[in-house]
């Protein structure tokens, strides 16, 4: 504990400064941190830049494209954040958690920082000044088959709708490895309707493998580009809030996608 | 074999005469007309044949909103570009002169460098291309032209197979003219023509030696004899016409250069997601969208 205490001080002082009381639990963080660490520093060696663009306070909204099914993009940002030299921050993830059965996953999410997505829980952790991310690909954007990597899905401007009308600035998140690291070959729908998942990946270890090594990603170098947030005039009506998250939503989504072009074109080694 | 009877074409001799006989409007718009830039129509009945083998029984081309291109008056065709060979183009304006409901020639901006090869260059202007100038641009629009540009440039050409309908960041420049000029513009998504030359590696050193933009080693290139290596692979394609986008914006907009990036970028991205839509789709690269 002592170590994790001054290491990550102004991570501590930052996550303890409000709480929003939505089962968020430091004590969880610190269990993870060293696996958070190993993925990150020497499993996915990520290659973060554009953290600096957050507000060192207040609320903001990261906005990015998913891939691989699993929530290691999640984990990747919430460990960048936390260990971000300059402005540690925590990170609060919307995200659809209704169909999780399973208390003991339901509630380890939660105490990371997970929360099930709605507007009224977005308004809350803004009006807390929380930095929130969401990944409005939704889970069918998440399982994408490894022959649509890097392409992103249509955005559910829905997401954006609470960011809107707070006028919390919005920051386009691009993240390349994930599609890879987890190669999708098929989305199976009948068992994952059978099972009441919202998708069930079939990967080249999942489900043939024992447990915990289907689960265990490729070691991808990822790249996440955190980009400059797109201004916005602040909206009056609900139509015209409607309409400016519409329009945000798309251009946010060609941005990303724009940004994963760019990456893959100049990439050279993609593994290790 | 109906398959081969575009090509038969090619024998019968007077060219003019059977473009006149397939598409009347288009002929009796261009015959006898003196073209600054050298649009021959004798040169482009010779042609024809050609690409629409490629376009009917080969690509098997199909083409979605082509009455979103108007009747009438100028217009600015932008879209993704594609193939090693541009192709592309010529799909386009295949489609324009047999299928659409009053036909017209489309004038592609063209980088320099095709003028430089001797006898490509004369063709090229002969079938209605021309060099890429704001003021030859300018000139065809006043003259109430279909103007098509390609803002990925060359480059987009020379893309790998890994980067297919992966768009390279447009060159702003015809968000630009279309305000200064207060033209509509009418994007444009097009999917095949990044498979029909797989380009595994770009020779950077052996492009810069032969001063091409670039040198792509695909199936055929550089290892079979000549003609044998521009034979395309038999993929088939999809072009998705847009409705046409007015800017409105007035004409002293056109110096405003965040505005017009921001509107490039808005255009490129609704291509791009168009092609990502297009592409998850399709069934496989032979049999495109059919379920066959």
């Amino acid at each position: 504990m002592a170590t994790f205490t001054d290491t990550y001080k102004k991570y501590l002082e930052a996550a303890s400064a409000v709480n929003p009381d939505l089962g968020f639990e430091i004590e969880t963080v610190r269990r993870l941190e060293p696996v958070l660490a190993f993925l990150y520093r020497d499993w996915f060696k990520v290659d973060m830049t554009g953290l600096e663009f957050l507000p060192a306070s207040g609320p903001a909204l990261i906005v990015g494209n998913h891939g691989g099914a699993m929530p290691w993009i999640e984990l990747m940002l919430l460990y960048a954040l936390m260990s971000s030299p300059a402005h540690p921050r925590r990170l609060s993830v919307l995200a659809d958690l209704d169909w999780i059965e399973d208390e003991r996953l339901y509630s380890l999410l939660r105490e990371l920082g997970f929360v099930s997505f709605s507007s009224a829980h977005a308004k809350k952790l803004f009006a807390a000044g929380e930095i929130v991310v969401v990944f409005p690909e939704g889970i069918s954007g998440a399982a994408k088959p490894f022959s649509e990597r890097y392409r992103v899905k249509e955005f559910d401007w829905t997401k954006l709708l609470p960011a809107v009308e707070e006028r919390v600035p919005v920051f386009p998140l691009a993240s390349l490895g994930c599609d890879e690291s987890v190669p999708i070959l098929s989305n199976v729908e009948h068992l994952a309707r059978f099972l009441g998942l919202p998708a069930y990946p079939v990967t080249p270890f999942f489900p043939w493998l024992p447990f915990p090594a289907s689960v265990i990603p490729l070691p991808v170098k990822w790249m996440m580009r955190l980009l400059k947030s797109h201004p916005y005039e602040a909206a009056k009506s609900r139509h015209q809030s409607e309409e400016t998250a519409k329009y945000l939503a798309r251009f946010i989504e060609g941005g990303i996608q724009a940004e994963l072009n760019r990456l893959l074109r100049t990439r050279i080694k993609p593994l290790l | 074999m109906d398959t081969w009877t575009n090509l038969q074409a090619l024998k019968s001799g007077d060219a003019l005469k059977s473009l006149a006989r397939r598409s009347p409007t288009y002929y009796s718009r261009y015959a006898g007309e003196q073209d600054e830039f050298g649009y021959k129509l004798e040169t482009f009945a010779k042609w024809e044949p050609v690409f629409r083998f490629c376009f009917e029984d080969y690509f098997k081309v199909k083409v979605q909103g082509i009455e979103n291109i108007p009747t009438e008056g100028k217009a600015i065709l932008v879209g993704n570009h594609s193939g090693g060979l541009p192709l592309d183009g010529a799909m386009i304006t295949i489609a324009m002169c047999n299928s659409h409901p009053s036909p017209r020639r489309i004038r592609y901006l063209v980088t320099d460098w095709f003028f430089s090869m001797p006898g490509v260059g004369k063709w090229i202007k002969e079938v209605g291309q021309v060099r890429a100038t704001l003021e030859n641009a300018r000139t065809l629009l006043e003259g109430g032209e279909l103007v098509g540009i390609y803002p990925e440039g060359i480059r987009g050409v020379g893309k790998t197979f890994r980067e297919r309908y992966r768009l390279i960041d447009f060159h702003p420049g015809f968000v630009q003219l279309a305000i200064a000029t207060q033209t509509p513009l009418i994007p444009i998504a097009t999917v095949g023509g990044d498979e029909i030359f797989p380009n595994f590696v770009n020779a950077k050193s052996v492009a810069r030696l032969l001063k091409m933009p670039f040198f792509p080693i695909t199936l055929g290139l550089p290892w079979l004899p000549f003609p044998l290596m521009f034979i395309p692979l038999p993929v088939r394609w999809l072009i998705n016409i847009h409705k046409p986008i007015d800017l409105g914006y007035p004409p002293e907009k056109a110096s405003d250069r965040k505005l017009v990036l921001t509107l490039a970028r808005e255009i490129q991205y609704g291509i791009q997601r168009d092609l990502n839509e297009l592409l998850r789709e399709r069934k496989s690269i032979f049999t495109g969208w059919d379920d066959q």
